[in-house]
């Protein structure tokens, strides 16, 4: 039976595909009688059949090396395609993630979504999504990966463009499309490049290919750098960052899914391309830049945020760029690591902040207050969401963080730095959002707030639980973790001695300017020129947003005007003065038809006596040349 | 058994013309004749030996002897799939041709000439012969644009008659100038493959066709024609003309281009990667600012069919076999996209993306259609999954060795149909329902059939490649060796 089901994992991706095949007759309003909750109750079922199928392949393979099953796709000329995956402790450690995850949001999804009327739409995409996160986390080929990623794209684009009627979910679907197209296009020029230098489009055979390459300084850092435009745009980095703060118009159980797998996701696949981007230095440079970048902006962004949703994302942003930055110093354990913690904490702040909007049906923190006492379940998940995130002992982050800087790796006071300052705006934004949303006077909006029905609670309190409890899971189960550093509880070195009580002052230090800060309110803003426009400019997202209209968006649609309007009147212009030279010549030619024999004989005279004139005077030769030529 | 896919057509168009017959009946007789012909094609495929290059169920009759004409048929694996793919969207034609439609008895009969004439010219393996059958297919087409089409049919359907005939000429200019500089008495392709010419007289020579399927395919800057053609046909001219006759062009320049005048290619080559991203390029960027959804998708066409330019030039092995491959993917996938801009444009009666709004409403919009509609956006603008992925994956693979800079080129044009693409979708299917649009009559599912039919292909070779691939490969390859 086990061996079976071993045999047999390459379903697992297939029974979500299934469950979202299965909803179209609801989805497409075939059957209406029964309503759009059987195909919600079949999804998760089909969620729960995978959770349950990878758990116990997880536990079989647990002590066994890694597996990869290969597919030979398409044998074409001297081409052969490969698509291959990988059974492992850490692919089937994400697998357990991401349907762990899943059907918790799906369940929460139930209620969240109760009153909508497309709820089977819902679930098919929902299906569909977590189809292509689990092929993701098994597969072992760049090309797959690269199929999948753009499987998340369109359904992502299908996710935020759920409630498509409104003009704003209109255009951050449009703009999270296009902007994570824009990376996988590069990244699609990247594996092409690399399936013609390459041996092969296998992650192994990628790594073997890597230390022996022969190519071009400028070629490699090329290809390098296209390698990582993908992840660039999944995981909502500078400068492809802006989608993820727009897509926060779509369903919020999608939203969860979003901040929490799809971003980790994009970073799942740059860890497994981590060898291809050590081609050259220029990459593993640009790697650290663009999260030392993303993270310092989309921190400061974060804490400018009104929309409860949108300063939430841009927290995603600023630790995936803290990602990236372990990526590009190869520190793939501390990664993965920043991965785990960060997905866990970031669903249970999403399914938190769901209820709240539920609940009050508005984003916007400047209205709410007071929900403490009236949503503890929810309020209670906030705190621990924030509490795991923010670095605060004994919790995920906080071992993150101590095996970063315990001394195993080669860390920079830079990095030191760096995270601090991360981790102290995280705490600032988080507690300036606990503040104005759980404490203080409730007003209009949450004045009448009940705590949330049970299809979101148990999810959300179950969440809660595993947030608490997954601190320990590295400990437990170091898939990733390089063997020879276990996560120990020891005593950290003297050099990185004060690591450690930095990170947790900087947390507390935030907490503190969280707590103390005069937070915006919907009727009343600082009348200080300079507060007025620091506020602005981080609400506004540093204006990234108006400078793509003018540059790039602008240069687009211009470029395409231009195009058009030369296509319209230059070069089927001359097309039609063709036409007409023709039918204009040919109506003056006609008042030739005279009738007069004069009028013809003259043509002709006039004709034949240029011909004997050029026979005449030595000019023949160009009557001569211009036929020999031809022919 | 290969003159049964010309002349069974031919012959059912010779029934339904001159007899009086009613307009259902037509309708049947020309639905008969499709399917035969398609099935004819299936029976041809499972007799088919794809391992072996050359042509199989050749026919070889002596027609004018003394201008050296054969009527000499046979299918190798570059027609095959065109066959194929000619018969499939020919039935598909006639299925989604309104019942109610006027002069049924001309209608009909044009288009079972227009399906001859091209299953005609992928047979031929004489030049003149598939140059006659290469002019007979533009006469049914300019009367089913001209009579049938839309407010300016008149302008589009002499737009393309004078276009086409002169692409016509500039073949036969060609063709004839071959058979004259080698000094044969036969216009045999076999014949005359055998040939090689020196490198001065074969760019002489290939300069006139190519231009010719330039014309055809169409080719920046000989593209005008195709937008004003498109916008004027019917839903079915135009899946006929974007699934089955651009692809004339781009078969041409396949088997006479490269199998006649490989050196000067070859020589070529270099202009005509460059010539085909810019068309790449400039097809895509025409496309984003347009408003009629037609248009979009006749410049996305340019755009595409461009990529088949890229990867003939480019000459290697896996080329070959993409350009053979995108050629049925864009005939899908077009075709796909013209049926669903004709279903919204016969129940909305607008193809205008300023004025179209919301259209996904499920009560009282075209939810199925506008589903199918971004699917098939996604196809086009290469989605993992679907057949446009795979063939374009192939061609950039094949090519990226030979011309990098172009080839990239070209992948920025793919990643900007989805722009345009994404465009249309998203002023048309989302947002609110238009204010004052007039109730839309829904849409059976019946009526969606032909793009079903199509949907599945396009899934089915997205996710076997293999499928289409075998066809072609070996035939593509044996053309890069010369004769």
């Amino acid at each position: 039976m086990t061996d079976f089901l071993l045999e047999n994992s390459w379903i697992i991706p297939i029974y979500s595909l299934v469950g979202a095949l299965l909803t179209l007759p609801w989805s497409l309003g075939i059957i209406r009688k029964t309503g759009p909750r059987p195909a919600a109750y079949l999804n998760i079922v089909m969620t729960l059949v995978a959770f349950v199928h990878s758990s116990i392949i997880f536990k079989l393979i647990w002590t066994r090396p890694a597996q990869q099953f290969i597919f030979h796709w398409l044998q074409v000329a001297d081409l052969d395609l490969v698509l291959s995956i990988e059974l492992s402790p850490v692919s089937f450690g994400a697998m357990e993630l991401v349907t762990g995850i899943s059907l918790l949001v799906q369940i929460y999804a139930l209620g969240y979504m109760e009153k909508d009327w497309s709820l089977a739409r819902f679930f098919a995409l929902m299906g569909f999504f977590e189809a292509a996160l689990v092929g993701l986390a098994l597969s072992d080929s760049l090309l797959l990966s690269y199929c999948l990623l753009e499987a998340l794209t369109l359904s992502t684009y299908l996710l935020v463009g759920f409630w498509y009627a409104q003009p704003l979910v209109v255009t951050a679907a449009r703009d999270a499309f296009l902007t994570k197209r824009v990376g996988d296009i590069v990244l699609l020029m990247g594996i092409v490049a690399l399936s013609n230098y390459g041996e092969g489009l296998n992650f192994s055979e990628l790594d073997t290919w890597v230390e022996g390459h022969q190519l071009d300084p400028t070629v490699a850092a090329l290809l390098g750098l296209a390698l990582i435009a993908g992840p660039i745009g999944k995981c909502a980095q500078f400068p492809l960052n802006l989608w993820l703060d727009e897509a926060m118009e779509g369903p919020n159980p999608a939203g969860i899914m979003r901040n929490s797998i799809v971003v980790s996701a994009g970073a799942y696949v740059l860890i497994k391309l981590e060898p291809a981007t050590t081609l050259s230095p220029i990459s593993a440079d640009a790697l650290i830049i663009i999260g030392t970048v993303t993270a310092i902006g989309t921190s400061l962004m974060a804490i400018a945020q009104i929309d409860i949703k949108r300063a939430l994302s841009h927290s995603s942003s600023a630790y995936l760029g803290l990602v990236f930055i372990a990526v590009g110093l190869r520190q793939v354990d501390i990664a993965f690591l920043l991965l785990f913690t960060h997905a866990i904490a970031k669903a249970l702040l999403f399914m938190s902040a769901g209820s709240v909007i539920l609940t009050s049906n508005n984003q916007n923190v400047t209205e709410m207050g007071g929900l403490w006492s009236r949503m503890p379940a929810t309020g209670m998940s906030f705190v621990v969401g924030s509490a795991g995130l923010i670095g605060f002992a004994p919790l995920g982050m906080f071992w993150t963080y101590q095996r970063w800087f315990s001394g195993s790796w080669d860390v920079d006071w830079w990095l030191l730095l760096l995270v601090m300052f991360v981790n102290a705006l995280s705490a600032i934004n988080l507690t300036r959002l606990f503040r104005v949303i759980f404490m203080g006077e409730p007003q209009i909006k949450t004045r009448r707030a009940p705590e949330v029905p049970w299809q979101m609670a148990v999810p959300m309190v179950a969440l809660t639980v595993v947030t608490l409890i997954t601190t320990f899971t590295p400990i437990k189960w170091p898939l990733w973790l390089s063997p020879n550093t276990p996560l120990s509880l020891e005593q950290p070195e003297l050099i990185n001695q004060y690591a450690i009580p930095l990170l947790i002052v900087s947390g507390a230090l935030g907490c503190v300017i969280g707590l103390t800060i005069r937070v915006r309110q919907a009727w009343a803003r600082s009348s200080n020129i300079a507060v007025r426009f620091v506020q602005d400019l981080l609400a506004y997202d540093f204006y990234i947003e108006k400078l793509y209209e003018v540059t790039v968006i602008a240069a687009v649609s211009g470029l395409s005007k231009l195009t058009s309007w030369v296509d319209r009147y230059v070069v089927d212009g001359v097309v039609n003065l063709v036409s007409l030279a023709t039918i204009f010549s040919s109506n003056a030619l006609k008042y030739n038809v005279s009738g007069q024999s004069q009028f013809y004989l003259a043509t002709i005279v006039i004709g034949v006596g240029l011909l004997l004139w050029s026979m005449l005077h030595g000019q023949w030769s160009i009557v001569t040349n211009y036929w020999s030529s031809i022919m | 058994m290969l003159s049964a896919l010309i002349l069974i057509p031919f012959l059912a168009a010779a029934i339904v013309g001159l007899t009086p017959l009613k307009g259902t009946i037509c309708r049947n007789i020309a639905l008969v004749t499709a399917v035969t012909t398609l099935g004819i094609n299936i029976v041809l495929g499972f007799q088919f030996d794809f391992q072996h290059p050359g042509w199989q169920f050749a026919q070889d009759v002596p027609w004018i002897e003394w201008i050296g004409l054969n009527y000499h048929l046979g299918i190798d694996g570059l027609s095959f799939p065109l066959l194929l793919l000619n018969s499939l969207l020919t039935l598909i034609a006639i299925i989604s041709t309104s019942q109610g439609i006027q002069r049924p008895r001309l209608y009909y009969a044009m288009l079972l000439l227009l399906s001859g004439g091209a299953a005609g010219a992928f047979l031929a393996q004489d030049l003149l012969l598939f140059f006659l059958f290469y002019e007979l297919e533009i006469v049914p087409l300019y009367f089913l644009i001209a009579i049938w089409g839309g407010a300016k049919k008149g302008y589009a359907a002499m737009k393309f008659l004078l276009y086409t005939a002169l692409s016509g000429i500039l073949v036969l200019a060609s063709f004839l100038g071959l058979v004259w500089l080698t000094g044969e008495s036969t216009f045999d392709y076999q014949t005359l493959r055998e040939h090689t010419l020196p490198l001065g007289s074969q760019l002489f020579l290939l300069a006139p066709l190519l231009i010719g399927v330039f014309i055809k395919i169409p080719i920046f800057p000989f593209h005008t024609w195709l937008p004003d053609a498109h916008v004027e046909a019917s839903t079915p001219i135009s899946v006929l003309l974007a699934g089955v006759l651009l692809k004339l062009g781009t078969y041409a320049l396949l088997r006479f281009g490269v199998g006649l005048f490989l050196e000067g290619w070859v020589y070529l080559a270099p202009w005509l990667a460059v010539l085909a991203s810019i068309s790449a390029l400039y097809g895509a960027s025409c496309a984003i600012a347009q408003t009629d959804m037609k248009k979009v998708v006749a410049y996305s066409s340019i755009a595409h069919m461009a990529y088949i330019l890229l990867a003939a030039s480019a000459s290697t092995r896996l080329s070959m076999t993409a350009a053979v491959f995108q050629m049925v993917s864009h005939g899908l996938i077009s075709a796909f996209l013209f049926l669903l801009v004709g279903m919204v444009y016969k129940k909305t009666g607008s193809r205008d993306v300023n004025y179209l709004r919301g259209l996904l409403n499920p009560e009282r919009g075209l939810p199925v259609t506008g589903g199918m509609m971004i699917l098939g956006v996604m196809a086009s603008s290469g989605l993992p999954g679907m057949v446009g992925f795979i063939s374009e994956f192939l061609v950039f693979r094949g090519s990226i060795a030979i011309f990098p800079i172009p080839t990239l080129l070209c992948m920025v044009g793919t990643g900007l149909t989805a722009v345009y693409f994404l465009l249309v979708i998203n002023k048309v299917f989302f947002g609110r329902l238009t204010v004052g649009l007039p109730k839309i009559p829904p849409v059976k599912w019946k009526e969606h059939a032909p793009a079903f039919v199509l949907l599945l292909l396009i899934f089915a070779f997205g996710l076997k490649p293999d499928w289409v691939t075998h066809w072609s490969e070996v035939q593509a390859i044996a053309l890069l060796t010369g004769g």
